[in-house]
């Protein structure tokens, strides 16, 4: 394996200096928000029974199989490592919460891993930040949930943002009225997921032209502001579409309310990948990103999963898509040298190290010299742009670095 | 604030491209005036807050520059969105460019009969999969870079798949079209932040094109 020796595996990377710093300011920020809004910090195993993400088919909060890196343990027993936030802390809720007054408000800052197509510049590891509102129902939930991660995304710095949102209940309505099987149900969920209007036009034309095909035909293209909501109203007319329709409503006129008809925008071809959403799903995209930055929603039957049926909502942010814009736009200064080196002279150790206790005690910013002369240290201080050397002995000796420009 | 950007798949489809955009009133001299430059600004004379940037890419590039959000849009055809995927908008069919993917063999031979396990050359190793997995077949694809058609002469495979347009490539080398697999044409393509970010220019464009289709 020596070829393998000097580099990190396909998907993986190191953090140097700034990008390291960008991660823990984006961090901070946002772990700050969560704890004033009353959410308390958990910490998931980085490795968990594959079990926990479900393998059966039939199962709808199933993560794909081939995107989960899996080892084993010593019982040869299939473990993953951690895939997805939501779903762990589902499980812990349902477990180790049971006596917990409801609701539960939890936030997570921690990795995940999945399996990225090589070569195509996406990391498999990612960090991500987000909350859970485990407990409870209804709108004021969700209005929460939206209004924070906007508020998250402008604590982070970024002016321009939009977030999208959307509902499981229009598209489940619309699907359970065509007249179609699993396969084609799923084949158009794909298609509307990515928009795809020619090949949706194509897949529809060969299913019975009823009023459900008619608009789900028009779904991926009905987004936009509070029109987008009239025009569904005409074109879904099934009761449960029609309640999402009322519930999305009311939640665009609170946030608008709240001062974000700006960038609060309706999308109800908005169907997730990740099946486990049933009620209200939401979407966010800063500047600078290609990348979708915030996904979340509504996922009510999750916890039932773990033996205790718990309504909840929540959702997570892709910091490191948030620390790229930041690095892109020359937020993040990088870190500066020292203020100070301590040279020790022969035989003043102890002192030296006891003077760099007592700068570094004052709040200067000081590094401890451990090269033998003070010539070397002198030199040493000038390349790494350390404006002074106090070399400790019988007396302090302080030497200022003069700018050879 | 900066212009759209759009990137074309050099060669046929950026004709067709480009005398769309001609179609819709804007100045493409300079695209048509390249040289090797590879990102050319058209001017909408009319309207100068529609004009765009056009990047020259090869098709699987282009799927990237969209994927990554670096080109806002791009036009691609629906082979190479087959083969490689992604996860991009893909909203309209422009028309040109149309071809099949179809599966051929030579004149003559029965592919589907018998219980011999099939070898299969193609350009499309990854629609070949996703074609023959739906069919339930076991198949051994072989992943071939050049003239395709030479793989079932030369006896290293049972047939191929790949694109066709008159056939008569396949004819003058004794194949012949066993199965249609799936049509093709140029799409055009949307960065999914994008689309969010800059919606009502780029459904106006998207509206404009789709006018002049």
């Amino acid at each position: 394996m020596k070829k393998n020796r000097r580099v990190t595996p396909e998907g993986m990377r190191d953090l140097l200096f700034e990008d390291c710093l960008a991660r823990r300011k984006a961090e901070s920020l946002l772990a700050d928000l969560f704890m004033r809004r009353g959410f308390s910090e958990v910490m998931t195993p980085g490795m968990e029974y594959i079990d926990a993400f479900g393998t059966d088919i039939a199962d709808d909060a199933a993560l794909p199989a081939e995107s989960m890196y899996k080892l084993t343990d010593q019982k040869g027993r299939l473990l993953v490592m951690r895939p997805d936030n939501t779903i762990p802390i589902a499980r812990l809720t349902a477990t180790r919460l049971k006596d917990a007054p409801l609701p539960v408000r939890l936030f997570y800052a921690q990795d995940v891993y999945r399996f990225n197509p090589g070569m195509t510049g996406r990391s498999d590891q990612e960090f991500q930040a987000g909350v859970e509102l485990i407990g409870a129902a209804g709108e004021r939930a969700d209005m929460e949930m939206i209004a924070l991660s906007a508020q998250a995304l402008k604590d982070c710095g970024t002016e321009n943002f939009r977030i999208e949102i959307g509902h499981a209940g229009v598209f489940s309505d619309l699907i359970h009225s065509l007249d179609a099987d699993s396969d084609t149900r799923e084949e158009i969920h794909a298609l509307i997921e990515s928009k795809s209007y020619a090949a949706l036009g194509d897949l529809l034309d060969s299913l019975p032209d009823t009023e459900a095909a008619r608009a789900v035909r028009r779904l991926p293209r009905l987004f936009g502001g509070e029109e987008t909501l009239e025009e569904a109203r005409t074109l879904c007319q099934g009761q449960e579409a029609q309640q999402a329709l009322e519930h999305l409503s009311r939640l665009y006129r609170s946030l608008s309310a709240l001062g974000l008809s700006e960038q609060v925008t309706i999308d109800l071809g908005l169907v997730h990948r990740r099946e486990y959403y049933t009620g209200v799903i939401f979407r966010g995209y800063i500047a600078g990103s290609g990348d979708t930055v915030v996904s979340g929603g509504r996922y009510d039957t999750l916890l039932e999963r773990f033996g205790r049926p718990l309504p909840a909502v929540g959702f997570g942010i892709n910091v490191d898509a948030i620390t790229r814009v930041m690095r892109g736009e020359g937020k993040i200064v990088p870190p500066s040298p020292p203020e100070i080196l301590v040279y020790a002279q022969e035989g003043h150790e102890i002192e030296a190290l006891r003077k760099l206790d007592e700068l570094t005690g004052e709040g200067r910013l000081c590094e401890f010299g451990v090269l033998a002369t003070l010539e070397d240290s002198l030199n040493y201080a000038a390349r790494r742009h350390i404006s002074q050397v106090f070399s400790v002995g019988e007396t302090l000796e302080i030497y200022e670095r003069v700018n050879k420009s | 604030m900066k212009p759209i950007r759009i990137a074309l798949t050099k060669g046929r489809l950026e004709k067709d491209t480009v005398a769309l955009f001609e179609r819709m009133g804007m100045d493409t001299t300079q695209v048509k005036e390249k040289g090797r430059r590879l990102i050319l600004p058209v001017p909408d004379p009319w309207t100068p807050v529609r004009s765009i940037e056009v990047v020259l890419a090869k098709a699987a590039d282009v799927i990237t520059y969209v994927e990554h959000g670096v080109c806002d849009l791009g036009v691609v055809g629906k082979d190479t969105i087959a083969e490689s995927g992604g996860s991009f908008y893909e909203v309209l069919d422009l028309g040109f460019g149309r071809c099949r993917f179809a599966l051929a063999a030579p004149k003559g031979s029965d592919f589907f009969s018998g219980y011999q396990a099939r070898t299969v050359a193609s350009k499309y190793p990854g629609v070949s999969r996703a074609y023959f997995e739906r069919k339930g077949m076991d198949v051994e694809i072989i992943r071939i870079e050049g003239s395709v058609e030479l793989a079932p002469l030369l006896g290293l495979s049972d047939a191929i798949v790949d694109i066709v347009e008159t056939g008569s490539t396949l004819r003058e080398n004794g194949l012949e079209v066993v199965e249609e697999i799936m049509p093709i044409s140029a799409r055009l393509i949307v960065n999914m932040a994008c689309m969010k970010l800059r919606k009502s220019e780029i459904e106006d464009l998207i509206g404009a094109m789709e006018h002049q289709l």
